[in-house]
């Protein structure tokens, strides 16, 4: 066959891995008392996945699969439908860029080009050394403070270009004012 | 039964069934992808809209409602009134069907699904035959997603047909749906393929272009094919097919919608188990042994020898004559056969031949069963069998008593798609000294046997099969018998001294007479001429 297609049958085993710790699996268990069926831990699990590993590599969507009991695919499907779940390796720290209207209009688009420029990488690329990967979303929910980014959890509010550099090298740049839920991280038991 | 009106007639329709079925039911030709009767209704592709009559709760008044109402949803209840033949609903059809053709290559002469894609025949019918849309297409490189199939996702519509089909029916979910909004594409978990027993169908079920099947790739257009009603001998079940045929010979097997046993679906081991009929190694000429070589013989001369062998009475052994009837024959052929046989010599045995099975029944969420038997008259033959009595054994039974050397003379039908003479019963028949082989391929009796007679396939028969369940069903012939081979029934009836053409029909009002179970036939109903 002379065009190009792409083989879905078969995958490299450098593609697979990493697979989840017997402590992850663990953690994604003691969700099943929470929900009424197994399906509905989905979500929850890929958090945990995301967390553990950085990304969801096809074989920990395998392993999710296997726990809960649904065909792989299923997996893919939730997985592919949220941009916040990555499918290949991030690096340390995740920058989000705003491409919605507000953030357009208080000169996202500025921001972006020189992030990007700044960066050397494009959309749902990784830094060479390692320290940035970088992507667009279509809102994040905050457009009274537009333009806006993201760093993993950290919503840096009305950044303008030249505020890139004093973001980019403060080392706390992703630190959360407010603490996770414990409710997340500890399940209670029922 | 829930009367509706369709467009100002009165249509009476089965209850419970959507007014999209009821509307196809009565012959209208309403655009659809996403319905299919035997999927679960996800109401997505947006081209079944209808108006429909509600009160307006301003004036209590029966109208018109404003918007328009999915019909694949909506059930018939008595008294609805509803229309599809409204400026509102063309024009809803015209915008979903530009939509659709946004993305969608135009790469029709070298789609296999030209001919009979879904996507032609809507925009033909009520689509723009220009788009406004100036920027690039969307391009998808092809997907390798299983053995048997090639996905073209830039020409998806995204009915999700094949993924509901692969949840609901088959269970095992290997496509999903990837991606969100305009981004969205079928696709399966790389590494885990779409490899399922029943997975053929999803070709047949994608209303476009989309998912191909290997087999047929590229091999024929559509157009150029016919179809003869069959039914399918690679299980006891029964399913009912088209065989896509021409000149050139089969091109591919589809489903034939049959409420009673394979519905809209069929396996993998019918859509594919046609290959046999063109393996080069058929046998294409009768042989008789002279010395110690098979010989080509003339058809004309068989008959005569046949008799002369099958009639001679042993002295020494009771029932010396034996004719193996092969569950892969039609019940009109193992009827003549067996007919052939006990007017030679009244006590013949008559034996079932080999059954062969593999592995266990699979059944499947929704119901639908591969059967572990392959071959598709068993049922038919231990009827007539049961019916005509006398000296009978089974398969079994025959070689232990072959070995023996009771048997003088026996005729073996084969005409199995795969090789079936194992040691057993290569050294059981070559005690028999004067064994006539009826079968489609070389084998290890062609060193025993004392006639060889070249079978031919079902697709170039006629006749019926009765499947596992008792239920009677006919099939057309596809293709003529291979050159210098005569069908199994017409040689069948010429042994018997019937003169002229055999015709399973007639045959079959014989047998009628004598045994009712073939008095009726089951012919599955034909689909909607606008559903697929």
């Amino acid at each position: 066959m002379s065009w190009r297609t792409i083989d879905r049958r078969t995958v490299p085993l450098d593609d697979l891995d990493p697979g989840l710790s017997a402590a992850v699996k663990e953690k994604i268990r003691s969700f099943f008392p929470r929900y009424p069926t197994r399906r509905a831990v989905l979500l929850p699990a890929l958090h945990i996945a995301q967390d553990a590993l950085g990304y969801i590599s096809l074989r920990a969507m395998r392993e999710i699969a296997e726990l809960l009991e649904i065909p792989p695919s299923a997996v893919l499907d939730v997985v592919a439908f949220y941009t916040h779940f990555w499918t290949h390796p991030r690096g340390r720290k995740t920058i989000v860029l705003c491409r919605s209207l507000t953030c357009e209009l208080m000169g996202g688009g500025r921001v972006r080009e020189a992030l990007e420029q700044r960066l050397g990488i494009g959309e749902h690329e990784t830094t060479p050394d390692g320290q940035w990967s970088y992507m667009t979303e279509e809102c994040l929910a905050a457009c009274e403070h537009a333009p806006c980014l993201l760093i993993d959890e950290k919503l840096h509010k009305a950044v303008q270009v030249e505020d890139l550099d004093r973001i980019l090298v403060d080392a706390e740049n992703d630190r959360l004012d407010l603490p996770r839920s414990t409710l997340f991280d500890a399940p209670q038991e029922t | 039964m829930p009367k509706i009106i369709i467009d100002g007639q009165t249509v009476e329709c089965r209850s419970g069934i959507p007014v999209l079925q009821a509307a196809l039911e009565a012959g209208l030709a309403v655009p659809h992808y996403c319905y299919h009767p035997g999927l679960s209704v996800v109401a997505s592709c947006r081209l079944c809209l209808m108006e429909m009559k509600m009160r307006d709760p301003k004036t209590g008044q029966m109208d018109w409602a404003p918007k328009l109402f999915p019909s694949c949803q909506t059930p018939v209840r008595d008294g609805l009134e509803v229309r599809f033949c409204s400026d509102p609903v063309r024009d809803n059809q015209q915008h979903v069907m530009e939509y659709y053709l946004l993305n969608h290559p135009l790469d029709c002469p070298v789609c296999d699904k030209a001919g009979e894609c879904y996507l032609q025949d809507y925009t033909e019918a009520s689509g723009p035959a220009t788009s406004r849309m100036v920027e690039d297409k969307t391009k998808n490189p092809k997907k390798d997603i299983g053995p048997h199939t090639l996905l073209y996702q830039d020409r998806c519509v995204l009915c999700s047909r094949c993924v509901r089909f692969c949840d609901e029916i088959t269970g095992s979910g290997e496509l999903a749906v990837v991606g969100r909004g305009s981004r969205c594409e079928i696709d399966v978990l790389p590494g885990q393929p779409l490899q399922n027993p029943l997975q053929g169908n999803v070709v047949d079920l994608c209303p476009v272009g989309a998912l191909l099947d290997k087999d047929f790739l590229f091999k024929q257009r559509v157009w150029l094919l016919r179809s003869a009603r069959s039914v399918s001998p690679a299980d006891s079940r029964g399913q009912t097919i088209w065989i896509d045929y021409n000149e050139a010979g089969i091109h591919r097997i589809r489903p034939r919608y049959n409420e009673k046993v394979n519905e809209w679906w069929i396996t993998d081991e019918a859509r594919f188990g046609w290959k046999h009929v063109h393996r080069r190694d058929r046998l294409r000429q009768p042989r008789i042994r002279q010395g110690t070589a098979l010989q080509p013989a003339r058809w004309e001369e068989l008959p005569a020898l046949l008799r002369t062998w099958f009639s001679q009475p042993s002295p020494t052994v009771p029932n010396p004559i034996a004719a193996i009837l092969s569950p892969m024959l039609t019940c009109e052929e193992a009827w003549l056969l067996a007919k052939f046989a006990r007017s030679l010599a009244p006590q013949a045995t008559l034996v079932l031949g080999h059954v062969p099975t593999v592995g266990q029944d699979q059944t499947y969420p929704k119901g639908f069963t591969i059967k572990a038997e392959k071959c598709p008259n068993r049922r038919g033959v231990e009827t007539i069998l049961q019916h005509l009595g006398g000296p009978t054994a089974s398969f079994q039974e025959f070689l232990g008593q072959a070995v023996e050397g009771r048997f003088r003379a026996a005729y073996v039908t084969g005409g199995y798609p795969n090789a079936w003479v194992m040691d057993p019963i290569a050294t059981a028949l070559a005690k028999i000294p004067f064994l006539v082989v009826h079968d489609l391929f070389p084998s290890a009796l062609d060193a025993v046997a004392a006639v060889q007679i070249p079978g031919s396939a079902w697709a170039e028969r006629e006749g019926t099969f009765m499947n596992c369940d008792g239920l009677l069903q006919p099939f057309e012939r596809a293709l003529p018998p291979l050159e210098g081979v005569k069908a199994d029934g017409q040689f069948f009836s010429e042994l018997l001294g019937q003169p002229g053409l055999f015709r399973a029909r007639t045959v079959r009002e014989t047998m009628a007479a004598e045994l009712p179970q073939f008095s009726e036939v089951f012919i599955p109903r034909d689909l909607p001429k606008h559903a697929h």
